[in-house]
């Protein structure tokens, strides 16, 4: 009997011996493909057989209503099968859609669309004005408990001119509203189907795009088949996408390594490099407009000292965290916005120094430095974020403690405080996304005030500086481009200054797919596009 | 039941006397020699303990240290084990976590043992109702899986490594009571017990006098077995980010912050995870190598 125990020790003490050479080969492999941009152009395509595609992503879709949607998960999905009057181009630009031609007036309160003839619905239903109206007013409904309701509260009215010119009237300025449109949450659904199915079209989308509605089975996959009477039709359609949520990294690596998907996204940072180039795959990262921040609850001590907060901003090495949290797809965030918002203005960054950061804490009268938490979601990636913010700043003497939750906690946490004073929240590590592309999502719901506190909206830092509020205020008050521009060119110019956030990075956004896809691609705020899709052999 | 184990009793009365010419720590050495891997599971035991205690004077990097210019490199001659997604070393954090490993799986296991002890002898000594309610109560606790029992306790008192010290000890303390229980009911109803009964002992003096010593090798036995499993559940706690909060060099939480890197840099978990597995398999061994010297039963 002890013989057989030897044995067992001997054999376990080979296996850890193969299983150590292993990794170092393994290690050696991939940084001899990791630099080579070349190698994944100049391998051969991969063989595809038939034209129907699967797309492997990273969670469930939630819904197919876009009016009733808030994760871009679930937009990349209806982008297929819907359409809007205006969407965004690659670079986060305005571009018609269903409408051919738009115009504002000065005040930015009159948006007047000229549609697109002789498109249909899936159904069979004409796309005309009278449609528009259809979805606008659904939107605005007073007992409309939609989720995007909130984002076309300011329409007022909604007139058809003729059949195929439509007229949005708002209640006020707001310079932002073309943006408003072409955020998918303004993709129209056949009238028809609305009437016939009610709230239940969040489970059968009837829309104009290029991809018509399989099946759904949620947590399973979700199918679209092509659209034969398209009206925009480019030739290249594939015969059919399916998508499959696959929560798991490694699985999703794997599908796409195995040939079983065609598409992955987001492809986990620290293996992007070393899949790429190998077996047809392609690994394609591109700036986003998601920006990740610290935010720093302005209304407690020690955070309502603008030294305070500007010594975080010093301390924390934005390079170094781009390479340990984001294996080097990112970009540090040099404004409260990224480049391709809308009326970014770049501002010169808080270099990293340790030292200027002690003299603004000591001037702060805290030499000692001081103790505090920081919450965050518990993903992989969120706490290394803040486990390295910890060891950043450990070194300005703020002991940092981590406290990562499950994103129900999380939210509720933040979000379920009734007074401003009472929130618990000290730091918080988190990222927004503003889906219109314009400045004014990616800063009034994060920094605007008092009306942008928790629960109503997202400002976790609890900011409110009357001088931002009133830039934030003309920025929307119209339609001119070039007065946007000035209020928001100020506006982000106080907030840097002021840093009620420690800026930390701009994501990239990051997709595999085999080489023999072409046109298929992410767009800044994280939703696919596929508009343009084909399969090159 | 009380008769064929009478002989090892008198081992274990000897142990308890020490009148005996032959020693019973000498007996027990002459057999337990002979279980040369339990010989080994004990020194490299021996071997952890030491780290444990002088670990931050040996480690050749500081455990929290990071370097951003050196993340995760591969072992060579300068990291031992590689370094992380910080840079830090970890061989030093292994050679830390030891110190956490260890102390954890042993305060737990040891509080587990001393109420689970108390326990089992007042059940077995008192009987009926007071044996039924604490028996029932373990039967409760045994119902659910280890490691489910600790995550319920840990929701409700929140993530930390005391609290996980606290769940360990919680769900130990049925498995203490049921072994100590049976080896004092059969000890309860020998002779001897019955004759310092007769000759007016209090009952707290026959408990710890009397039937307590002979269970001892029982309670070690299981003592030593239990901190394998101890040492394991902390580390799955831990991995699930119930445990030790990071920087903590936990090895457990060292297997969590690996994982992404398990394609690219499989030496994040590998490391972490050969040293709770052979720390494991030590405390394992080494309970096996106890109990057959310590059980009566098992002849040489």
């Amino acid at each position: 009997m002890k013989n057989r125990y030897w044995f067992k020790l001997v054999m376990l003490l080979i296996l850890s011996i193969i299983v150590l050479i292993g990794c170092s080969d393994a290690a050696s492999e991939g940084e001899g493909s990791n630099t080579d941009a070349e190698d994944a152009e100049a391998q051969e395509t991969a063989v595809k057989e038939g034209k129907d595609l699967t797309i492997a992503v990273a969670a469930n879709f939630i819904s197919l209503d876009p009016h009733d949607t808030n994760d871009t998960l679930s937009y990349s999905a209806e982008k297929t099968m819907l359409e809007g009057l205006v969407g965004f181009d690659k670079d986060m630009n305005v571009v018609p859609v269903l409408a051919k031609d738009y115009s504002v007036n000065d005040d930015a309160t009159e948006f007047t669309f000229e549609l697109e003839e002789g498109v249909t619905f899936h159904d069979g239903a004409p796309f005309n004005a009278e449609a528009v109206k259809v979805n606008l007013d659904r939107l605005t409904a007073p007992d409309s408990t939609l989720i995007r309701s909130s984002l076309f509260e300011l329409i007022e009215e909604t007139e058809v001119v003729d059949e195929f010119t439509v007229k949005v009237k708002l209640s006020e300025p707001f310079g932002a509203m073309i943006n408003t449109f072409a955020h998918p949450a303004g993709m129209l659904i056949s009238p028809q189907a609305l009437e016939e199915y009610g709230d239940d079209v969040s489970q059968n989308p009837v829309g104009t795009g290029p991809y018509v509605f399989e099946e759904w089975q949620p947590g399973d996959h979700l199918t679209v088949t092509k659209n034969e009477d398209y009206w925009n039709a480019t030739g290249n359609e594939v015969d059919s996408i399916t998508f499959v949520p696959t929560p798991e990294n490694g699985t999703r690596v794997a599908m796409l390594q195995t040939g079983e998907a065609d598409f992955i996204y987001p492809v986990p940072t620290e293996q992007a490099e070393s899949i790429n180039g190998t077996e047809g795959i392609i690994v394609e990262n591109a700036q986003s407009i998601v920006v990740y921040y610290l935010a720093m609850n302005n209304l407690k001590e020690p955070f309502n000292d603008v030294r305070v907060r500007q010594a975080i901003n010093y301390a924390i090495n934005k390079e170094a965290f781009i390479e340990v949290v984001n294996n080097g797809f990112a970009s540090p965030l040099d404004s409260i916005i990224a480049p391709d918002t809308q009326f970014y203005s770049g501002q010169s960054p808080y270099e990293y120094d340790v030292e200027k950061a002690k003299e603004l804490l000591v001037e702060a009268g805290y030499e000692d430095g001081f103790n505090t938490t920081v919450w965050g979601a518990n993903s992989s990636t969120a706490m290394n974020a803040m486990e390295f913010i910890q060891q950043q700043l450990a070194q300005i003497n703020i002991e940092l403690e981590v406290v990562p939750m499950e994103s129900g906690t999380l939210s509720d946490s933040i979000w379920s405080v009734e007074n401003p004073e009472d929130a618990e929240m000290e730091m918080y590590y988190g990222g927004w996304s503003p889906s219109t592309g314009d400045a004014d999502w990616g800063i009034r719901p994060l920094v605007g005030g008092e009306d942008a506190y928790p629960p109503n909206s997202y400002n976790t830092a609890y900011y409110n500086n009357d001088e931002v509020n009133s830039l934030i205020a003309d920025g929307l008050a119209t339609g001119d481009p070039s007065e946007r521009e000035q209020a928001y060119a100020d506006v982000q110019e106080v907030i840097w200054e002021e840093a009620p956030w420690a800026f930390l990075t701009v994501d990239d956004t990051i997709f595999g797919k085999k080489n023999y896809l072409e046109g298929i691609y992410l767009l800044p705020d994280g939703s696919l596009s596929v508009e343009n899709l084909e399969i090159v052999q | 039941m009380a008769n064929p184990e009478t002989s090892g009793l008198a081992t274990e009365m000897a142990l308890d006397q020490n009148v005996e010419k032959s020693s019973p720590v000498k007996d027990f050495w002459r057999k337990f020699k002979k279980q040369r891997l339990a010989l080994v599971a004990g020194v490299f035991i021996l071997i952890l303990v030491i780290i444990a205690i002088i670990g931050p004077v040996i480690t050749p990097y500081s455990s929290d240290e990071p370097d951003y210019a050196n993340v995760l490199q591969g072992p060579s001659l300068e990291h031992l084990a590689g370094t992380d997604n910080y840079g830090r070393d970890i061989f030093s954090r292994i050679l830390e976590g030891t110190r956490i490993s260890l102390s954890v799986g042993t305060i737990s296991v040891l509080l587990g043992a001393l109420i689970g002890t108390i326990l089992g002898l007042i059940s077995a000594f008192y009987g009926k109702w007071v044996d039924s309610i604490i028996m029932r109560i373990c039967d409760v606790l045994f119902a659910f899986p280890g490691i489910l029992l600790a995550i319920g306790i840990i929701a409700i008192l929140g993530p930390s490594l005391v609290n996980v010290v606290i769940a360990i000890s919680i769900f130990s303390i049925p498995n203490f009571a049921r072994i100590v229980r049976s080896s004092a009911l059969s000890i309860k109803s020998t002779v001897y017990v019955e004759a310092t009964k007769s000759i007016g002992a209090k009952n707290r003096r026959i408990i710890w006098k009397h039937i307590f010593p002979g269970t001892i090798s029982s309670i070690i036995v299981n003592f030593t077995m239990r901190i394998g499993t101890a040492i394991l559940t902390a580390a799955s706690l831990s991995f699930l980010g119930l445990g030790a909060q990071p920087p903590t060099p936990e090895w457990g939480a060292m297997l969590s912050g690996g994982r992404d890197y398990l394609s690219t840099a499989p030496h994040l978990t590998f490391y972490p995870g050969l040293a709770i597995f052979l720390t494991v398999l030590a405390f394992n061994l080494f309970g096996d190598g106890l109990r057959d010297t310590l059980d009566p039963k098992i002849k040489d």
